[in-house]
C-alpha cells in the first residue's frame, strides 16, 4: 500500500494527463451544441426588428451559420438542428484536440525513455 | 515436526508485551509454554516499577492502537481497570508553557513581539529561500519552520533525546515520521469529506487515551496471572544465557537462575530478546559476519529519575517537553495525571524526570545518589518545586530502551534476517527482538501473528508495521483467508474518515490521479492551435467552393484581426495559421491557469497533510 501510494503520488506530481477523447469531445460538442441552442432561442425570445421590406429579421448574423450547417435557421426547431450540429462539431473539435494532445504526449515520453 | 498442539512446547524469551503475548494467545490455544524473564518483574520496558507505593513507567505508556485484535486483547484483560484518560502534554520552554500539538500561532505569541518577528521573518526566509538539497533532519525542519521555531522546538529536544546532532540525522528520517497520510489520502479526503461524526473521533483519539488503573505494568502482571493459571510457566531472574541451534532448528535454551544452569528443549521458540544479544547468546555461535552484524546493531538508553515532591499540584499535563537547553532532562512525566492511582498519598505527587543516554556513558555511570541530586536540581531550575520539597527519589535504567536507526543497521538488520530466517522453528518479536522502534501494539501483534504461525500459518512477522500497511495485506490475501478468520478484525481501527475500502478506493484513487494531474502546455496549445486551424481552414475552403456572398462578406470580417486573410486557397492557409497562433496561446494559457490552481489545491493540501503530522511530530522523536 505505502508504495502504491507514493507510486501515485509520483504520477499525481509528475506524469502528464490524458485526455480521453470521447469524453473530451461529448464535452466540447455539448458546450458548443448547448451554445447554439441557447444563442438561437435567446435572439428568438428577444425578439428581431422589422426590415425596410416590412419583415421580421431575427439573428441575421447568426443565421448565417446555416450556410455551414444545412437546415439550420434562426427558430425553435433550427436551434435544434443547430444543436445537433453544434454537437457534432464540438465533438470532432474536441476529439481532435485529445487526439493531437495524446499524441504529443506520447512521442514524448517515447522520447524520454 | 510435530502437529498435535498437545505435543508443542514453545519456549518465550522475554516476559514483556511481545513474550507474554504469545503466552496468552497460546494458552488460548490450547498449547504449553514457558517464559524466561530475566528480571524481576514483567512488563520489559512496559512495566510499571512501585517505589514505596508510587508507581511509574518507564515513560509513559499510551495505550493507543489502530488495531482491533490489540485493542480487544488490553479491554479483556484490564476491563473495568482500563481508564480513558485526557490527554495534555505542552512544551516547557523558558518557564512557559506552549500548546503540544504545536501550534504555530501559539509558538510565537508566547515567545514575546521581538521573537515573534525573528521566527516570523526566519519562517518566511526558509519560504522563499529554501534550503537545497534538504538532505538532513535540520534542514528538513528548518524548510517547513524556519531556523528560529527549529532551534527552540526541535533542536534541544531531538538532540536530547537521540544523542546526536541533528545536522547528523538524515532527512528521510523525519519524512518517515511524517509520513502518517499519504498526500493521496488527504486529497481523498478533502475530497469525500465524512460527517462530523468522524471528526470527533479523529479528536477524540488525538485528545485522550486509554491507561490501566496502576499504569502498563497492571497489564502485563495481569496476562502474567491469567497464562500461570492455564498452561504456562514464568520463569522470572531466569536470563536466556545459550540458545543451541543444530542445522535448521532451535533445540533447547539454557537459562541461569541463582547460578545454577539449567536446560530447557521445546518444540517452537519465540524471542523477543535484542537481537544483537541473541545474535550472541547462539551455540554454536553463527559464522562471524553474522556476529559482526549484530553487534552493528546499536541502542539508546535511558534513565527514569523518579522524585516525590510534598505538593500537590505541580503541572497539569500527563507528560511536559524540556525544551530548556540548560538542562539535561529531556520530558517530565506526572504520573498521577496519568491515573490518580498511581500515587497512595493525593497530597503529593511523583514525577519521572527522563534522561536520554548511552549505556555506559559518563551519564549512565554516575551514581543513583547523584543522580538524584542532579534531577531535583533541574528540577528547582525550571522552577517547579524546591529541592527543600522534594522528599524522596530512585533511579531505573533502562537499557536497550530505543533500537538505533542508523547507517548501518538496515544491512546488518538484513543478514541477521536472511541467517535467522533458515532456522525454521525459531521466531522473532517484539521492539528489540525485531530492532524496530514500535510500540507495545506492534510487539502484540508480531507475537499473536507468530502463534498463528505455529499453528499454521504463514504470516511474515517483518512485514507488520506500526502503521496499517501490513494489516490491510492481511485482509487482502485470499489464500490466507481460512486462517485470517479469527483475526479479521485485525482491521485497524482508524479513524473512518481515513480509512477507505481499498476497492472503492483504487477507483477514486484513478479519478485522482486523472483529475490532479497535470495537463502539458504545449501538448495542449499544439493540439488546440491544430483544431483551430483545421476549422477555419476547411471553413474557408468549403466557401471557396460555395461563394454565397452573404456569409462571405462577414467571414471577410476576420481580416480585421487576421490581416491578408480572405476567401481563397492562399487566404485559408494564412487565417488557418492566425488560428493556429491564439489557438495554441489559448490553450497554453488555459492549461496554465488550470495546472496552477489545481497546483495550488494540491499544495494547500500537502501542506494541511504535512501540518497535520508535524504537529505531532515530537510524539515520534
Ligand atoms: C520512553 C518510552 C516510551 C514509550 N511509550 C510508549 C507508549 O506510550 N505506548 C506504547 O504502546 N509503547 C510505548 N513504548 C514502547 C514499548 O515500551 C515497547 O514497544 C514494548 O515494551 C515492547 O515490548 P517487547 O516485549 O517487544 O520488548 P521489551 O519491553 O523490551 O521486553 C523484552 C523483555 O525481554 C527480557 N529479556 C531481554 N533479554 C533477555 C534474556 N536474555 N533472557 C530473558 N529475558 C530477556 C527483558 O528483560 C524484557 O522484559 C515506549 C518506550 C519507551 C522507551
Amino acid at each position: 500500500m505505502n508504495e502504491l501510494n507514493e507510486d501515485e503520488e509520483k504520477r499525481l506530481l509528475t506524469e502528464a494527463v490524458k485526455l480521453d477523447a470521447t469524453v473530451f469531445g461529448l464535452i466540447l460538442g455539448l458546450i458548443i451544441g448547448l451554445i447554439i441552442f441557447i444563442a438561437t432561442n435567446w435572439l428568438i425570445i428577444a425578439g428581431g426588428h422589422v426590415g425596410p421590406g416590412g419583415e421580421v429579421i431575427i439573428g441575421p448574423h447568426l443565421e448565417l451559420l446555416g450556410q455551414f450547417f444545412i437546415g439550420y435557421k434562426v427558430s425553435f426547431v433550427g436551434s435544434i438542428i443547430g444543436f445537433v450540429y453544434g454537437f457534432a462539431a464540438g465533438s470532432i473539435f474536441g476529439t481532435l484536440i485529445s487526439w493531437v494532445y495524446n499524441k504529443i504526449i506520447y512521442l514524448r515520453n517515447t522520447n524520454n525513455k | 515436526m510435530l502437529t498435535r498442539k498437545e505435543d508443542k512446547k514453545v519456549i518465550i524469551i522475554g516476559g514483556g508485551p511481545a513474550g507474554l503475548t504469545a503466552a496468552y494467545e497460546l494458552n488460548k490455544s490450547g498449547i504449553r509454554s514457558e517464559v524466561f524473564e530475566k528480571d524481576d518483574i514483567v512488563g520489559g520496558i512496559s512495566r510499571t516499577v512501585n517505589y514505596k507505593g508510587y508507581r511509574f513507567d518507564i515513560g509513559g505508556h499510551r495505550f493507543f492502537t489502530k488495531v482491533k485484535v490489540v485493542q480487544d486483547m488490553w479491554d479483556e484483560v484490564l476491563r473495568k481497570d482500563f481508564l480513558l484518560r485526557d490527554r495534555l502534554s505542552r512544551i516547557y520552554y523558558r518557564k512557559k508553557f506552549f500548546n503540544y500539538p504545536f501550534e504555530v500561532k501559539n509558538a510565537v505569541f508566547g515567545l514575546g513581539i521581538f521573537n515573534s518577528l525573528l521566527i516570523v521573518l526566519s519562517y518566511l526566509r526558509a519560504q522563499v529561500i529554501p534550503i537545497r538539497p534538504e538532505n538532513t533532519f535540520e534542514q528538513w525542519i528548518i524548510n517547513r519552520f524556519g531556523y528560529r521555531l527549529y532551534k527552540i522546538f526541535f533542536k534541544t529536544y531531538t538532540e536530547k533525546v537521540w544523542g546526536i546532532p541533528c545536522s547528523e540525522i538524515s532527512s528521510e528520517w523525519a519524512a518517515q515520521r511524517i509520513k502518517g497520510l499519504s498526500l493521496f489520502s488527504a486529497l481523498k479526503n478533502a475530497l469525500l469529506k465524512k460527517p462530523p461524526a468522524d471528526k470527533n473521533v479523529i479528536k477524540t483519539l488525538i485528545n485522550s487515551f486509554h491507561y490501566p488503573k496502576l499504569g502498563p505494568g497492571m497489564m502485563w502482571e495481569k496476562v502474567r496471572e491469567i497464562v500461570e493459571e492455564g498452561l504456562c510457566r514464568v520463569h522470572m531472574n531466569s536470563g536466556i544465557e545459550k540458545i543451541y541451534w543444530h542445522n535448521d532448528a532451535v533445540l533447547a535454551v539454557e537459562t541461569c537462575k541463582d547460578r545454577t544452569t539449567t536446560r530447557i528443549s521445546g518444540t517452537d521458540f519465540i524471542s523477543s530478546m535484542p537481537i544483537r544479544e541473541l545474535i550472541a547468546k547462539l551455540e554454536p555461535l553463527p559464522p562471524s559476519e553474522i556476529l559482526k552484524a549484530g553487534d552493528k546493531l546499536n541502542y539508546r538508553d535511558f534513565i527514569t529519575v523518579s522524585l516525590i515532591i510534598d505538593k500537590k499540584t505541580i503541572f497539569e499535563d500527563n507528560w511536559i517537553y524540556i525544551h530548556d537547553p540548560n538542562v539535561k532532562v529531556g520530558r517530565i512525566q506526572n504520573f498521577k495525571n496519568w491515573s490518580p492511582y498511581m500515587v497512595p498519598d493525593p497530597e503529593k505527587t511523583s514525577l519521572g524526570m527522563e534522561y536520554f543516554c548511552f549505556e555506559n556513558d559518563e551519564f549512565w555511570s554516575m551514581s543513583n545518589e547523584n543522580l538524584v541530586d542532579l534531577a531535583k536540581n533541574e528540577l528547582e531550575k525550571l522552577g517547579f518545586a524546591k529541592k527543600s520539597e522534594i522528599i524522596d527519589g530512585t533511579v531505573v535504567r533502562m537499557p536497550k530502551a530505543y533500537p538505533v536507526y542508523d547507517e548501518e543497521y538496515k544491512k546488518a538488520l538484513e543478514q541477521i534476517k536472511e541467517f535467522l530466517g533458515k532456522i525454521s522453528n525459531l521466531q522473532l518479536v517484539g521492539r528489540n527482538g525485531m530492532h524496530k522502534y514500535n510500540n507495545q501494539d506492534h510487539s502484540m501483534l508480531t507475537s499473536m501473528l507468530a502463534v498463528k504461525n505455529i499453528l499454521g500459518g504463514h504470516f511474515d512477522l517483518w512485514k507488520v508495521n506500526a502503521d496499517q500497511d501490513y494489516h490491510e495485506e492481511i485482509k487482502e490475501n485470499e489464500q490466507l483467508d481460512k486462517q485470517l478468520s479469527d483475526l479479521s478484525s485485525t482491521q485497524p481501527l482508524i479513524p473512518s474518515a481515513f480509512a477507505m475500502k481499498k476497492s472503492s478506493g483504487s477507483l477514486i484513487e484513478k479519478a485522482i490521479i486523472r483529475v490532479f494531474s497535470r495537463l502539458d502546455k504545449f501538448a495542449f496549445a499544439v493540439a488546440v492551435g491544430t483544431a483551430s486551424f483545421l476549422f477555419l481552414f476547411l471553413a474557408t475552403i468549403f466557401l471557396e467552393f460555395k461563394g454565397d456572398q452573404n456569409i462571405v462578406q462577414s467571414m471577410l470580417l476576420l481580416n480585421n484581426y487576421f490581416v491578408g486573410y480572405d476567401i481563397s486557397i492562399k487566404g485559408a492557409f494564412i487565417g488557418g495559421g492566425y488560428c493556429f497562433l491564439w489557438g495554441f496561446i489559448s490553450g497554453w494559457l488555459f492549461a496554465y491557469i488550470r495546472n496552477l490552481s489545481l497546483g495550488f489545491v494540491i499544495y494547500k493540501e500537502k501542506k494541511k497533510l504535512e501540518n497535520q503530522s508535524l504537529k505531532d511530530l515530537l510524539d515520534y522523536i
